[in-house]
């Protein structure tokens, strides 16, 4: 296929997937509304981690600390500012936050990333707790103007498209190739004139303002926020897992895979949420070792690979036997 | 504030601190051996605390008793992961950056796994049982018994692993593993049998942790991340991979934390360690007391 090609194919797509999610909430009961709305939810955050980290391998931790920096704005300001007006301020500083978090941690690779990043969510998790223990004098808030469901699942909605369309633009941009080079080595894209630093602090922040955007969008779906709830590491873990297991540096990697949890989780989590919870472990260790590129690499010759790596291993079986016997 | 009230507060400040250092010891041997950042590591923890829990309350064994016991028995478990595992992602990674970042995802699904596995056997109630809970008077200060002998034991095993590694021929190879894992077998040092072998002390080491904690400290399934992050912590400030370090670490947070909650209060107890743990990695992410 064409580059061109590609594109035309990739907008359809995303065009035929916004048709059926908006047509959803006509026909659809409220349970599978709330199911879907979930869904978008992390096609929204799953998707713009894999845009910074799936290209660059930069493993952040940080979405919780994000969406929970976007859910606590949306429910200071949704008072006194517009819905969209809130929303927009939770993604600005979540921004804001991001910017500072990412000059100061960038320079950092590997497992050092992902550990300080983790470390400064639950550092702001309890910044956020002990301020609003000793100054507010409440441990959560609870949200008293909410828009109605049909707002809040369009809004949403159009983040995870936004995220979706943001993805497939940046990949054919020199940002996005800059993005990859970084990604690839970074010393030699360094050499080749990328600016990395900028690069990754304005993808670092690319991320982070999806991810404020979607949690302010998403408090007031609880109607009742604490710190515990909403800077919970779960989102931010099931964001990086979601991507992962789809295919943190493909496009539709993120999306298959959330659809995929999201179904997963809904009929699994009532009946028995720590079997949900040790599958989803499971999941992530197979698909770690087993499809290291994600769901959206598997191929037929994946299956393959693995028919010949099992006779592989059956057949080392047999001849150790043969040995000892 | 009178001498004694330091003397006190320094000292439940160590007590606590050489808790961590010992709750940090297998975490280090992985991640400073085999740069496998085990964050699933308090989950094992949870695990011996739980099997100690387990043998003491329905088969009346003593606690101290299940020290070996838990050791051995998981010590066998972190061989079995790391066939199953580890194994794998080390010949399928093309390099050590690869191979850490998997390393960190296979270990966020053990963690999942574990402590999901653990509330759904024994439930998420607090769970305990009363060992040496007497307090000991030493001076005119009173420190609980069980805490007094988790110390004393966590201080022992730091020694004694701090000496096998420094003093014997099998801590010879794992030092010479932990700077070059070719260059180590390249000088005849069974790496492929080593590696395995020492990941699994690393898990055995958590479950001693676990089972001396189990002690002193109510158990939960959920309460293995508070101590990974602590082991954590302890093995930044320490550097990675080194013993001495991570108990003079340890002991130095356990003091920090002390003064730092006396001086200010004790809320803010987590965001101060964070705070330190932040500060290090990034001024001084080779460790306090790197050269």
């Amino acid at each position: 296929m064409k580059d061109r090609q590609i594109l035309v194919r990739d907008l359809l797509l995303l065009l035929a997937f916004a048709g059926w999610a908006m047509a959803l909430p006509h026909y659809g009961s409220e349970f599978v509304v709330s199911m879907a709305l979930t869904c978008l939810m992390y096609v929204a955050l799953s998707s713009s981690w894999g845009l910074f980290c799936g290209s660059t391998r930069y493993l952040s931790l940080a979405t919780s600390a994000f969406f929970g920096i976007g859910a606590y704005t949306s429910a200071v300001a949704l008072d006194s500012l517009p819905w969209l007006g809130a929303i927009a301020l939770g993604a600005g500083i979540a921004t804001v936050v991001a910017v500072v978090m990412g000059a100061a941690v960038l320079h950092l690779r590997g497992t050092y990333f992902a550990v300080l990043t983790f470390g400064m969510t639950e550092l702001i998790r309890h910044a956020v707790t002990y301020f609003e223990k000793k100054v507010t004098g409440t441990v959560g808030r609870v949200l008293t103007v909410v828009p109605d469901r049909d707002t809040i699942y369009l809004t949403v909605l159009a983040l995870a498209l936004l995220a979706v369309l943001v993805s497939i633009i940046v990949r054919r941009s020199r940002f996005g190739l800059a993005l990859m080079g970084i990604g690839a080595d970074e010393q030699r894209a360094q050499t080749l004139g990328v600016n990395t630093r900028l690069i990754k602090v304005a993808g670092f922040a690319m991320t982070a303002a999806f991810a404020g955007a979607v949690g302010a969008a998403m408090s007031v779906r609880w109607t009742y926020i604490d710190p515990h709830t909403v800077f919970n590491p779960f989102i931010g873990f099931q964001t990086v897992l979601i991507a992962l297991i789809g295919g943190a540096a493909t496009l539709w990697g993120p999306l298959i895979a959330a659809i995929v949890f999201s179904v997963l989780a809904e009929t699994l989590r009532l009946q028995a949420p720590q079997v949900y919870m040790m599958s989803l472990g499971l999941l992530l260790i197979l698909s770690v070792l087993y499809l290291p590129g994600g769901l959206a690499s598997l191929r037929w010759a994946t299956f393959s690979g693995w028919w010949r790596d099992g006779r592989g291993w059956l057949r080392g079986l047999g001849s150790k036997e043969r040995k000892n016997g | 504030m009178s001498l004694f009230s330091w003397f006190e507060l320094i000292a439940s400040g160590l007590i606590t601190g050489g808790i961590y250092a010992l709750v940090a010891l297998g975490l280090n041997l992985q991640y400073g051996l085999m740069r496998i950042l085990n964050i699933a590591h308090g989950e094992f923890l949870m695990l011996g605390a739980y099997l100690t829990w387990m043998a003491h309350t329905t088969l009346g064994l003593s606690p101290l008793l299940m020290v070996p016991v838990s050791f051995l028995a998981l010590t066998a478990l972190g061989l079995v992961i790391h066939t199953l595992c580890f194994r794998r992602l080390t010949v399928t990674s093309p390099n050590l950056d690869i191979f850490e970042a998997r390393g960190l995802m296979v270990a966020f699904g053990l963690m999942f796994l574990v402590q999901n596995f653990a509330s759904f056997m024994w439930g998420g109630d607090l769970r305990g049982y009363d060992y040496l809970a007497e307090p000991v008077k030493i001076g005119e200060a009173q420190f609980a018994g069980n805490k007094l002998l988790v110390f004393g034991l966590a201080l022992l095993f730091s020694g004694v692993l701090i000496v096998l590694l420094r003093f014997t021929l099998l801590g010879k190879g794992v030092r010479a593993l932990m700077q070059s894992p070719t260059g180590a077998q390249l000088v005849g040092i069974d790496t492929q049998r080593l590696h395995p072998l020492m990941f699994g002390i690393g898990l055995g080491l958590s479950g001693v942790a676990g089972c001396l904690l189990s002690m002193a400290y109510t158990i939960t399934p959920s309460m293995g991340e508070p101590y990974t992050v602590t082991a954590l912590i302890v093995i930044t400030l320490g550097g990675f991979g080194s013993m001495s370090g991570a108990l003079a670490g340890g002991l130095l947070l356990g003091v920090v934390e002390a003064l730092g909650m006396h001086f200010s209060n004790p809320s803010l107890k987590a965001l101060l360690s964070y705070s330190v743990f932040i500060a290090v990695l990034l001024l001084r992410p080779r460790g306090l007391f790197a050269k």
